[in-house]
């Protein structure tokens, strides 16, 4: 049996919406630990890891570890139905094929069950090691979605160059070329406006911007977004929703091929 | 043509060995093409109306190179790396399957004649794709059309499937593409199958994984031989009566073909003689194919768009505009820098498998389904020369 309540329950809602766009189905794994996901897009470019923890519910039970295949955009579609202030119960019996949402209004007057079909799915799974990267980066989520859709508007791919005063977004194309600069800055009053970089040696990674923009729909789980790179190594993209968990994307860098060049 | 009724056995039998990918996810993959099969495919579909075929001005048929082509434009503009291999010298055991089409397409010709005579326009259509004929001419057109593209090109001392999939587990090519389902039979690691159908008819591409496929049937790798063998395979004739269930469930009992055959002894089952399955087993286990250092280096080199202009505008009537850019795509694709894969990074993907609820119905459903309406289509393509 696995119980669990969430008195903010839009959290779940805003979780999902960030998620399906990459993924179609995935596994949700219910622990006594807490309720987790990780799952691939089709191409294997990008990976999403989410971890909401046990402590951070009202109310959560596991009896047995539990691994629930679900359509992510069906699950979206049924958390849609939820009211902004409502409390989200998730209930599933462990040999049953369903998972239940239950909604409850803020103030008692309306329950409403939502129950959606599970699925037996293979999702494919990576070993993520444990890395100290080599330059962190953290800034405003909202500022980081505009970097990334303004960017988008003049090319396909980013550079992301980290250097000890600041980061730079740069992007060619077809029709011209864009450079965002932003510089590390400290605010005591509104700590979810600074810029801090924590960096060991400068990073500069190329990455395809279409799946930034969708990493960027997390952008309302978190005021801050922290982004940690190292040479040759996948990016991470980490929103932290606090005293609840996290989510974190993956992507791979482009690299340049040594195979397709004409002079071998 | 491969092994009969294998793809719905497994659509039905093993489930979890195919899957259904993009073209757009094969980016970076370099994938081993069985050419002679793909350029017999391009003669009977593309551009045909009735028993009229696409042909440069001075009557030459050119749907061969029309569809090698823009198709391998197409896999070169989303970053795949193809290399085309070509079937060498059949085995002495495939010439009774080859003289037997030899056979059908001279009856095909003959009712070709009858049904134009008639002007049953299906008939002719139906006919005369069943008269097409891969010539030595089409052949090197083909290699010389893939050269200018910078394409690479593999002569299979025999079989090219037996070659295509000695690549797969030399590691040389991510998978391979073909329709041949005899590839499994090579046991090939990766078999992709409908990765050449134009996009128009929007066919899913399938991936079968030849581990998984082993798996879901529970055989080993001789014993899935030996069923090959036993469903009908181009090298042994076919036992009637026997189908691919059947077929699977008494190697599942008795473990191996020799005591299947002991078995049927006195049944009802005539096996047809000579029946040399210990001779296709051979040829299917240890086939005629070039390894290790003897495979030349594969490369892939920027296209020539001056030579292919000359080449397919100049001799075949192609239409210039579409040639140049068809070109210019590929050249501009090759010029950006590849998308990693996470696996490159963070090692081999694991699987994990839901504890709940039904395994999703399009996984088994399309499997059925899709090989149904694939027989339809491809029951001409599946016959190569």
């Amino acid at each position: 049996m696995f119980e669990a309540r969430l008195t903010q329950g839009v959290l779940l809602r805003k979780l999902l919406d960030s998620m399906k766009d990459l993924v179609q189905d995935a596994n949700f794994d219910c622990s006594s630990t807490g309720f987790a996901l990780q799952a691939m897009d089709s191409s294997h470019v990008s990976l999403i890891h989410m971890q909401l923890r046990s402590d951070g519910f009202d109310h959560f039970r596991c009896d047995r570890n539990l691994s629930m295949g679900v359509s992510l955009n069906n699950m979206a579609k049924i958390l849609k139905c939820m009211g902004n202030d409502d409390v989200l119960t998730m209930k599933a019996e462990d040999q049953g094929d369903s998972v239940t949402f239950m909604f409850e209004s803020a103030n008692q007057e309306r329950i409403s069950d939502f129950e959606l079909k599970l699925m037996d799915i293979d999702s494919e799974q990576l070993g993520i090691p444990d890395t100290d990267y080599s330059a962190t980066v953290k800034m405003p989520s909202s500022e980081f979605a505009r970097i990334c859709k303004d960017l988008s508007t003049i090319g396909d791919t980013v550079l992301i160059a980290v250097t000890k005063d600041g980061v730079r977004f740069s992007t060619n194309g077809d029709i011209g070329s864009a450079n965002v600069t932003v510089r590390s800055h400290s605010n005591v009053d509104k700590p979810e406006e600074q810029v801090v970089i924590d960096m060991q040696e400068p990073v500069a990674l190329t990455f395809a911007l279409r799946y930034l923009n969708s990493f960027a729909k997390a952008t309302p789980l978190s005021n801050q977004v922290i982004i940690s790179m190292s040479k040759e190594l996948p990016v991470v993209v980490q929103y932290r929703m606090e005293d609840m968990g996290q989510i974190s994307y993956y992507l791979a860098p482009k690299i340049e091929d040594e195979e397709m060049d004409g002079d071998e | 043509m491969g092994i009969k009724n294998l793809t719905k056995l497994l659509g039905d039998h093993a489930p979890g060995c195919c899957k259904e990918q993009k073209v757009e996810n094969y980016f970076g993959r370099k994938v081993a093409v069985d050419a002679s099969m793909h350029i017999y495919q391009f003669l009977v579909v593309v551009g045909r109306t009735g028993d009229q075929t696409l042909t440069s001005e001075s009557g030459d048929v050119t749907s061969h190179l029309q569809g090698m082509f823009f198709r391998t434009a197409k896999m070169l503009e989303v970053g795949m790396k193809p290399v085309y291999v070509f079937d060498g010298k059949p085995p002495a055991l495939k010439k009774e399957e080859l003289s037997r089409r030899v056979e059908r397409r001279g009856d095909a010709t003959d009712l070709l004649t009858e049904a134009k005579e008639e002007g049953a326009e299906a008939d002719v259509e139906k006919y005369s794709k069943r008269t097409v004929r891969v010539t030595a001419q089409h052949n090197e057109e083909c290699r010389r059309l893939l050269r200018l593209m910078g394409v690479p090109v593999v002569e299979a001392p025999s079989e090219a499937e037996a070659q295509c999939a000695q690549m797969c587990k030399e590691g040389l090519v991510y998978g391979i593409a073909s329709e041949d389902m005899d590839s499994l039979t090579f046991a090939t690691p990766k078999l992709i199958r409908n990765l050449m159908k134009p996009q128009t008819q929007n066919v899913p591409i399938n991936e079968y994984d030849y581990d998984k496929v082993l798996a879901g049937l529970n055989l080993t790798s001789d014993q899935f031989i030996d069923l090959c063998i036993l469903c009908g395979c181009d090298y042994c004739g076919t036992i009637k009566g026997i189908g691919g269930v059947t077929a699977l469930k008494l190697i599942q009992k008795h473990k191996r073909l020799e005591d299947v055959l002991t078995s049927m002894e006195g049944g009802r089952y005539e096996i047809p003689d000579p029946f040399p399955y210990e001779e296709a087993r051979r040829l299917f286990k240890e086939p005629d194919v070039l390894k290790g250092d003897s495979m030349p280096q594969l490369k892939w080199t920027t296209a020539d768009e001056e030579g292919l202009v000359q080449f397919l505008v100049g001799e075949k009537s192609f239409n210039e505009d579409r040639v140049r850019k068809a070109v210019q795509r590929v050249n501009a694709a090759k010029s950006k820098s590849t998308q990693g894969r996470l696996e490159s990074f963070f090692g081999p993907v694991s699987v994990k498998t839901s504890d709940t609820g039904k395994r999703k119905e399009p996984a088994t459903g399309k499997g059925k389904g899709g090989g149904a309406a694939k027989k339809g289509k491809s029951g001409v393509g599946l016959k190569k020369k």
